[in-house]
């Protein structure tokens, strides 16, 4: 059961990233301009139109776009992604080098984030009413309101620049011994930045949704039943926890963007820092690398949500909403 | 009574940025590229309200000059996705059937990527001036009002009025626009807020990145985008008031989605 479950999900994000790849290569190639100027950026002036011919047959760029992105499609499912344009090294060893910097700071802020927000939300949640409860609405809101990367300037104004106390930008000091201490030193800050932005939204869904499972009639039940406030208390909380995963897993995509962005203006030397990079000078290779791994990492924490609401949402597990 | 009073003061002062960005001609002192190297780096004072830049250009202008560019690419842009997104749920959803499954599905793989990633695909390739970047911004911001639009759509669709409706042979287009778009207003509202929020949010980000609106426009990314060197030798002023005019214009409309998202205001709830 949950193995053809998963099966199916797992399918479901092929098709995603097949979109995906798609889609990018289509709208990258629909761009006016002769596309050896657009594949060399800045150093096109330098080619005389016998050599742009070369490079055009070479990049089979002559070609129909759907014949480019069927040999390109090709080469991708074998592991080859091609040579970034820019830096001459395949592009998949520049992936690899990334990955684990994002990988890191996505873990790191997700898992305060969802602690954080579990702990707020409840609390805020439990005590309708509240000061709590009052307060963490407007926090909420006026918290997600503030652009990442304008607190981070923020941030580093203060703690780098006045402070000096924390290293503006980079993932390891130059020289360094590239120890533990030194990453967690580099992370405080690109991590604060969004913990702090997003811990809010997300601990206002799970009290709405606390407050709204609190009113049901089950509850009603229970407690004139006589159950003990705590165990009431867990089986709201359970059932609140289905609509707070669902709407953890909704905004993961747009999380991933955000990163882009927190990813660069510390020059976290991350997956998302690549991307704006390769987007400046116009590295096709390796956009589309970057594009494929985000998109993977996203429908791969998508399947962890899923696997976790299997776990938590007994209706899932009995086929309920299959129909 | 709380909820309505709050309502009009977020109103009054989203409508106060958005007057004076509008009509910044009326309210600045410099004009927006108007640079003086005599006067670098002047922070906040006389002569020059909120300092001056790392070409002497004015801030307070520049400030005004640049909410008109970010606010009109969030506009256009939230127009774009509105209509893109009406005519996708309203077919979706008023077909139904077969072509409301192929069409939800395809809504939902394209839900899952990050919109700034494909923005990003595109900027690489076809950057241009601010009207290019509110159409990249539009094209793909407008999933969610489809599937909200999609979702009135098939639930008006089964209501009492509609069936009667259709019982005397209302032509169809008078259905679609009368009965069932007119009646998903209110939740289409919302959501447009929410994505014209978003919207903002794009513009500046990438702006901040230098591939958003060409650094010779300004807007209020691309201010911040010379604020991060301006800020490593102390001058905050430069960073500070883009920031603030952007946190103030999310929260309003934040908060006025807040308020018309309270069911108890609704007619219909959705």
């Amino acid at each position: 059961m949950i193995s053809k479950w998963i099966g199916k999900r797992v399918v479901m994000g092929i098709i995603v990233l097949f979109i995906v790849s798609f889609l990018s290569f289509f709208i990258m190639h629909a761009a006016p301009g002769d596309p050896a100027t657009a594949f060399y950026g800045g150093n096109a002036q330098t080619l005389n139109a016998a050599e742009k011919e070369r490079i055009s047959r070479v990049f089979s760029l002559d070609r129909p776009v759907i014949v480019q992105y069927g040999a390109w499609l090709w080469e991708t499912v074998q592991g080859n992604f091609g040579y970034s344009s820019k830096e001459g090294r395949p592009v998949s060893v520049i992936l690899f080098e990334r990955l684990p910097n994002t990988l890191l700071l996505f873990s790191v802020t997700m898992f305060f984030i969802i602690v954080g927000s579990i702990w707020l939300g409840t609390v805020a949640g439990m005590k309708a009413g509240s000061m709590w409860d009052k307060g963490l609405s407007t926090i909420s809101i006026a918290s997600s309101s503030i652009p990442p990367f304008w607190l981070g300037i923020l941030f580093i104004s203060f703690f780098s620049v006045k402070l000096g106390i924390l290293p503006s930008s980079g993932t390891e000091d130059v020289g360094g011994d590239g120890g533990l201490m030194d990453k967690i030193r580099h992370l405080i800050m690109p991590a604060a930045v969004i913990i702090l932005t997003h811990v809010g939204i997300y601990a206002r869904f799970l009290q709405e949704s606390i407050k709204t499972e609190s009113n049901k009639y089950y509850v009603l039940v229970a407690r004139a039943n006589g159950v003990a406030k705590r165990e009431i208390q867990k089986g709201i909380l359970r059932n609140a926890s289905i609509p707070y995963l669902n709407y953890i897993g909704m905004t993961i995509p747009s999380f991933f963007g955000g990163a882009v962005i927190v990813e660069s203006l510390f020059s976290w030397a991350g997956l998302g820092q690549l991307m704006v990079k390769a987007v400046m000078t116009k590295d096709f290779p390796l956009i589309m690398g970057g594009i494929l791994s985000i998109g993977l990492l996203v429908v791969s924490s998508l399947l962890i949500i899923d696997l976790v609401m299997y776990g938590v949402d007994p209706k899932l597990r009995k086929g309920a909403y299959s129909k | 009574m709380k909820s309505r009073k709050s309502l009009a003061f977020w109103c009054v002062v989203l409508g106060l940025i958005v007057a004076m960005t509008v009509f910044a001609g009326l309210f600045s002192t410099y004009g927006p590229n108007e640079m003086d190297m005599d006067t670098i780096y002047q922070p906040p004072g006389k002569g020059h309200v909120l300092g001056t830049d790392h070409l002497g250009r004015d801030v307070f202008s520049r400030l005004l000059e640049g909410g008109k560019v970010t606010l009109t690419v969030a506009g256009v842009s939230v127009i774009l996705s509105f209509i893109i997104g009406v005519l996708y749920g309203g077919i979706s959803g008023y077909i139904g059937g077969a072509v409301d499954v192929i069409m939800m599905r395809f809504l939902e793989a394209l839900i899952t990527i990050p919109s700034l990633i494909l923005i990003l695909a595109f900027q690489a390739f076809m950057q241009g001036g601010m009207w290019s970047m509110a159409l990249i911004i539009g094209v793909t911001g407008w999933l969610v009002t489809a599937r909200i639009v999609r979702s009135e759509f098939i639930r008006l669709k089964e209501a009492e009025f509609v069936k009667m409706a259709k019982m005397f042979g209302t032509p169809m287009w008078k259905i679609i626009f009368g009965h069932l778009l007119r009646n998903s207003v209110p939740a289409i509202f919302v959501v447009t807020l929410v994505n014209f929020t978003g919207a903002v949010f794009i513009e500046v980000s990438l702006s901040f990145l230098g591939i958003g609106v060409p650094s010779a426009i300004p807007s209020w990314g691309n201010m911040l985008f010379y604020a991060q060197n301006d800020i490593l030798i102390g001058a905050w002023w430069i960073g500070l008031f883009p920031g603030i005019m952007i946190f103030l214009t999310i929260l309003a409309i934040n908060f006025i989605g807040e308020v018309l998202k309270d069911p108890r205001r609704r007619r219909l709830d959705a």
